[in-house]
């Protein structure tokens, strides 16, 4: 899945993330992470992260994510829905979200 | 959203006496109402406004929290829903002006501070990246050079004096790095005074025409300067954009001159170039300082050659007068595309 406009998705309260997506320049993929539990949780979110736009299969594009303490499955749908507006996506293939 | 407070948003065109009770609840928080704001995210609890928060294009102004409300979550859902606002509208690259003491607070919002005017104000973005990136594609094109200019224009239109302000920097430079202000809130669309800077700087070997930024004299960095006819002057955001060129754009292209054209006429880029020698030379930065070297402007027959006086000629339709004080290829772009009785209207894209 290719990231070609920006996009958003989430909010900044408690226990959500805000995450910003937009095309790489030199398409690369950049992922800035920014959270309130980096030192406690950092690897795992991350990992979450990784694995989410893995298997949405992008590869390209600039990620930033400012986490306010979500649980994971907060995560991934944050992270899904920013990249699947930033794709443009029309034919969503439900099961590569699940 | 939780039940506690209600948001909503206000287009404060539409709805005169909810601006007049933001403008009044602004005032008691030390804040100014601002002209441009396209829309307002609002809170109330219960009847009582408590908090709000204004978008002006790509940025976030005018940013309230009752006392009694602040440190609490609802400071976090007014951000979050001013950057909905804002999404909602195509603006994803963010841009807010803080007091200082509000610096850490819009940092736990996702906002990354750019330049400070010490104790004044602060220019931050919503990106930690933003910057750095735009710097590393600007290093891309550095030139090998010692002494390096560099000029930002205009160039509504481009004319005469502007292609001797640029041979004079060049022949007084190793590398001369020219920037077209790209925001286009000007007469002349962005993509005709580029293509205008281009042609009209072609021959000069040595130097580098690239497009602005929302770096550079934008809406976001010196609002001021479009607003120029309104003769409306903020030194605080000329001394906001000048920091950032100092901070980030120099250092990325190794610029150590910034080439100015003396100002006879207009009161805001007068201003401008006064303040550039303070904040671009003597000003404590953490990066080097940079030389602004003023050059007189070339004078037509007594007359300094402006942009301004190309426009005002060109509304009567006065080529005869427009034709010593611009290149070839402006008269002929003014006349094909410009002439008062043609049916396309400049300003608008394209």
């Amino acid at each position: 899945m290719k990231i070609i406009k920006e996009a958003i998705a989430g909010t900044l309260e408690s226990s959500d993330l805000l995450v910003k997506v937009a095309p790489s320049h030199d398409d690369t993929l950049e992922i800035i992470l920014s959270s309130e539990v980096i030192k406690q949780f950092g690897q795992q979110i991350r990992r979450v992260v990784d694995e989410t736009l893995q298997r949405l299969g992008v590869t390209a594009g600039s990620i930033i994510i400012e986490d306010k303490g979500a649980l994971d499955c907060a995560i991934r749908a944050r992270v899904q829905t920013a990249v699947l507006r930033g794709a443009a996506c029309t034919d969503l293939n439900w099961e590569h979200l699940s | 959203m939780s039940g506690e407070f209600d948001f909503y948003t206000v287009i404060p065109a539409q709805a005169p006496d909810e601006a007049a009770e933001i403008r009044q609840f602004l005032a008691a928080c030390h804040l100014e109402m601002d002209g441009n704001i396209d829309v307002f995210v609002v809170a109330r609890a219960g009847r009582r406004l408590i908090a709000c928060a204004g978008l002006s294009t790509n940025i976030i102004k005018c940013v309230a929290i009752c006392e009694d409300f602040r440190g609490e979550s609802l400071s976090l859902q007014l951000v979050s829903e001013i950057v909905q606002q804002a999404a909602e509208r195509d603006h994803f690259h963010l841009f807010l002006y803080a007091k200082p003491c509000n610096v850490p607070f819009f940092r736990g919002c996702g906002f990354y501070p750019l330049v400070e005017v010490p104790d004044y104000i602060v220019l931050m973005e919503n990106s930690p990246v933003a910057i750095d990136r735009y710097c590393d594609r600007l290093r891309m094109r550095r030139e090998p050079s010692d002494k390096t200019g560099c000029i930002v224009i205009n160039a509504n239109p481009f004319t005469l004096g502007h292609r001797y302000l640029a041979q004079q920097a060049a022949a007084a430079c190793d590398w001369l790095h020219v920037f077209v202000v790209s925001e286009d809130a000007s007469f002349f669309p962005y993509s005709d005074r580029f293509k205008l800077v281009s042609q009209g700087l072609a021959g000069i070997a040595n130097l580098t025409v690239h497009h602005g930024s929302e770096y550079m004299i934008s809406r976001a960095t010196f609002p001021g300067y479009f607003l120029k006819e309104k003769g409306i002057i903020d030194s605080c955001h000329t001394a906001i954009d000048l920091l950032l060129f100092r901070e980030y754009l120099a250092p990325a292209l190794g610029i150590t001159h910034r080439f100015v054209g003396t100002e006879p006429f207009c009161p805001v880029t007068k201003k401008y170039n006064e303040d550039m020698k303070h904040w671009l030379q003597r000003a404590p930065s953490p990066a080097p300082a940079i030389t602004v070297v003023e050059v007189q402007r070339t004078a037509q027959d007594g007359t300094p050659i402006s942009a301004s006086e190309v426009r005002r000629l060109l509304a009567s339709g006065n080529f005869d007068a427009i034709k010593p004080l611009v290149p070839a290829t402006t008269l002929q772009l003014l006349i094909s595309d410009y002439a008062p009785d043609t049916t396309r209207r400049p300003g608008i894209y394209g």
